[in-house]
């Protein structure tokens, strides 16, 4: 956590009073090490363990058996086949002209296993074991569907990417898209992990989850975009500290988008699925909490730093960082600089956006200015001044 | 400011109207195979069949029964079987209906051509119905008005009145004949272009098929137009009705005509798998009523966990925005009115719409995702504050600011939603309808409530400056303490 502008710790006020003064950009190392490594984890999953798919992805067996003389209840046959390891089959009470019967899907399972659970099945319904009809079931979220997602998919992917590079610029796209991938991997990643079953509702939360992401870093670029014209009127200024600032202005408002979407899902996977036991709403409960957090983390974590570093590579910025440091350089060898002192709003610089725009920007609004001349999050540390003693002890406290 | 007013009390009004108006009407959502149980036919395959044809069948009932993807019916393959489930249906006929509708292209000569109805067409009486099955000309143009027929009166032997594909804006009823032959007497169709014609479809016949097919060519193209025409007609509506330009035909038939080439794939595809590529044992067939496959507690619990977390995102739209926070309740209460107004209006009419768990609980998620918007408005008025204006003068200016925001990040969701629906069948087209719907909401109510709503609470001086729970104060703002 890095401090405060003026030296101190934050606290939760600041945050409210979005007063923070956080470096994103600069240790973007970490947060790069941290998704490496947790998107290895995951992809290392998928590979080995691999996803527990549900019967609608891969078809199982179906018994179907007549009862005769009683009531037949869900509940009633669950409660026979639980122990024979089909927890979660498909369960189905029929009942017809020909009577009532009961039909019971599952993925499948080895042959052993099927006969425990036909001779179960004719002793609940109380009919011989050649009753029942064991058959092979086809999946309902088939191949054609399954490839008509994933092509859905990859026009969704190229559209949006196209829309976000006509509305912003293609670099912020490009940064989107690798969040939204981003959060699309840890997520399945979970499941794999994690083993819980894969239903077509796991399937749209997967999906919900894309929007959501996506939301939460055009919220955060609308921003950035917003704040390119200020690059430059802040001294020292570059293009990640421009992305910084944004970042800080709209941290609060990322972090209660996502906790008031995280809340009712949370209230899901942990009031519904774990204090009502509704274990129907934890397979998909899970992707959206999982998801929605990672979503949040991405926007924060993996776009933004991602983008700002992209763009540093563009020559304008990296001439701009270069002046900027320079200039830095310059004020602090200064001893008789006075601290704080306020830059004057046009620097000389023909690629920064000329002032009057930066002046019509409504929510540009003036950043607390560092009270000592330390830069915070510097880029390179070559350029960077040694610090003031009393700065150095004041982080140490 | 008057159209502040007028926004907030039009907003209101039309929410209120259409509760009211699905009250009276009788809409209620239709709860799902998990949650409420339905129907469950088992069709049997007859004569041969291929295990891709069976494939191929499913496919295309999974097509017609699930048109929107949110009807959450599930159809699969059992051994050689098809099973369908069809939730929230209780009367067998209509699950009958509905999977029988299915089956069977015909092609039905044209008798006449005859005008759209209009809302004053009333609705077939015993008596309409029986003259228009009986072909009785006289009877026909005796009757003051002549409605269309309903699927249960579209049966392959009797005349009906069926309207055409729409299209080009052009709406066309049909008077036609019984059926001269059925889909199962074709054996193939490709679209392919036809030199100096454009686009065009050829379809090809098995013998007996052939046989019935120059019969009717030869009655009907001596005739006047329309009646030189042949209606394709599949699931009560008329895709195609191509003149003969020939009184035999000893191949393949070519239908031309001013096609797109998407227009000749679809009426290809139609003809193609309009009738499906198996037939099914009508006597083997059958109906029998579904159990849910989950308690009502399930339900209960899920809407119960998504009361509790709605609740704490009011609680804590309270906490951060005070006065500002009752905005977003009601807010997300008029949302909520609204898809309850549109789920229940999708479940009742055509679109079959059902409420799986996931999809209750999917919806009241989607409430809270939503209240987004409302967030990046009363961020954006605290950066305005900030700058040292005043609350009322922030409100406007704020709001044009976090609009564009919104639009932005909404209009990503609407493409996706979009190329989702289009691209994409089964659970995934559902949700992409239920993205693009909540999205489109969500914009609507942005504007048309939660930003009035915020002017006219700002103008209020009082209601500004009260302290502690004023709008000033959950902004930040310095006006609070003055």
């Amino acid at each position: 956590m890095s401090p405060r502008a003026d030296g101190r710790r934050h606290t939760p006020a600041d945050f409210y009073h979005e007063r923070t003064n956080f470096d994103f950009t600069g240790r973007s190392w970490r947060w790069a090490i941290l998704s490496g490594t947790v998107i290895l984890i995951a992809l290392v999953a998928m590979f080995t363990r691999g996803l527990n798919l549900g019967i609608d992805f891969e078809g199982g067996t179906s018994w179907q058996v007549p009862v005769s003389g009683k009531s037949a209840s869900v509940s009633d046959v669950r409660d026979v086949i639980r122990p024979l390891g089909l927890g979660d089959a498909k369960v189905l009470v029929l009942e017809g002209d020909s009577g009532r019967s009961v039909r019971v899907q599952s993925k499948d399972i080895n042959p052993a296993a099927e006969d425990k659970v036909t001779d179960a099945l004719a002793q609940y319904g109380g009919v011989e074991r050649t009753e029942v009809s064991v058959d092979t079931v086809g999946p309902t979220f088939g191949d054609q569907v399954r490839n008509n997602a994933i092509k859905a998919l990859v026009v969704f992917f190229l559209v949006v990417a196209a829309y976000l590079a006509i509305r912003f610029e293609w670099k912020m796209a490009g940064a989107a898209i690798v969040a939204v991938v981003h959060d699309i991997i840890v997520t399945v990643g979970v499941y794999a992990l994690t083993g819980f079953e894969v239903t077509p509702a796991t399937v749209v939360a997967f999906l919900t989850i894309l929007g959501f992401s996506l939301y939460d870093t055009v919220v955060v670029f609308d921003k950035v975009k917003e704040n390119e014209a200020t690059i430059g009127t802040v001294r020292g200024d570059s293009y990640s500290k421009m992305v910084n600032r944004s970042m800080n202005q709209v941290l609060m408002r990322s972090l209660s988008t996502s906790f008031v979407a995280v809340l009712p899902v949370a209230s899901l996977l942990f009031v519904g699925a774990g204090l009502f036991g509704a274990l129907a709403l934890r397979d998909f409960a899970l992707a959206l909490f999982v998801g929605l957090i990672t979503g949040a983390y991405s926007s924060i974590f993996v776009a933004t730093p991602l983008l700002a570093w992209w763009k540093e590579r563009e020559p304008r910025n990296q001439a701009l960082r270069e002046r900027s440091a320079a200039q830095l350089a310059r004020t602090e060898a200064s001893v008789e600089a006075p601290a704080g002192e306020p830059v004057p709003a046009q620097e000389p610089e023909p690629e920064a956006e000329p002032a009057p725009a930066a002046a019509s920007v409504p929510a540009a609004r003036p950043q607390p200015r560092p009270t000592s001349p330390r830069p915070t999050g510097g880029p390179s540390p070559s350029t960077r001044a040694p610090r003031p003693r009393q700065q150095r002890r004041r982080k140490r406290r | 400011m008057r159209k502040y007013w007028a926004y907030l009390i039009g907003s209101v009004a039309v929410v209120v109207i259409a509760l009211a108006a699905t009250v009276i009407v009788g809409n209620e959502p239709v709860l799902g195979l998990d949650l409420q149980g339905g129907i469950s036919v088992r069709l049997f395959p007859a004569g041969r069949f291929s295990d891709s044809s069976l494939d191929t069948a499913k496919d295309i009932i999974d097509r017609r029964v699930n048109g929107l993807g949110v009807s959450d019916a599930e159809v699969t393959r059992e051994g050689d079987n098809i099973v369908i489930n069809l939730p929230g249906v209780k009367d067998r006929d209509k699950a009958r209906r509905l999977v029988g509708r299915t089956a069977e292209l015909r092609f039905r000569p044209v008798l006449a051509e005859l005008p759209p109805t209009t809302a004053s067409t009333p609705p077939a009486d015993d008596a309409t119905k029986a003259a228009i099955a009986s072909c009785d000309s006289t009877a026909i143009g005796a009757l003051p008005s002549i409605p269309s027929s309903d699927a249960a009166a579209d049966k392959a032997d009797a005349c009906v009145v069926l309207p055409g594909r729409k299209q080009e804006k052009r709406e066309v009823r049909y008077l036609l004949g019984p059926a001269a032959l059925t889909g199962r007497e074709t054996s193939g169709a490709k679209s392919q272009f036809l030199q100096g014609q454009g686009y065009g479809v050829d379809l090809s016949l098995k013998d007996s098929g052939r046989q019935k097919f120059n019969q009717l060519a030869q009655e009907s193209f001596p005739k006047q137009p329309p009646q030189n025409s042949v209606a394709i007609v599949l699931d009560g509506v008329v895709q195609s009705a191509p003149r003969f330009n020939e009184p035999n035909f000893p191949g393949d038939v070519t239908i031309s005509g001013s096609f797109t080439q998407g227009e000749a794939d679809d009426l290809a595809s139609v003809l193609k798998y309009g009738a499906l590529p198996v037939r099914f044992d009508e006597k083997q067939q059958t109906v029998q009523s579904v159990s849910p496959t989950l308690g009502s507690d399930q339900l209960t619990s899920g809407v119960a966990a998504g009361i509790v977390g709605l609740s704490l995102v009011a609680l804590y739209m309270l906490l951060f925005y005070r006065l500002l926070g009752v905005v977003v309740i009601l807010g997300i209460g008029l949302s909520a009115v609204v898809t309850y107004v549109l789920v229940a209006y999708l479940s009742t009419s055509g679109f079959n719409l059902t409420l799986t768990l996931a999809g209750v609980t999917g919806l009241i998620v989607s409430v809270g995702v939503t209240v987004d918007s409302y967030v990046v408005y009363f961020e954006r008025l605290k950066d305005e504050v900030r700058t040292g204006k005043t609350v009322r003068s922030s409100v406007d200016r704020g709001f044009n600011r976090a609009f564009r925001t919104i639009l932005a990040a909404d209009l990503v969701s609407l493409i996706g939603a979009g190329v989702l629906y289009v691209l994409a069948s089964g659970s995934v087209k559902g949700f992409a309808f239920f993205l693009g719907l909540s999205t489109v909401l969500d914009l609507a109510v942005a504007y048309f409530f939660m930003h009035p709503l915020v002017v006219i609470l700002s103008r209020r001086r009082a209601l500004v400056r009260v302290p502690v729970v004023g709008i000033a104060s959950g902004l930040d703002a310095k006006e609070a303490t003055a």
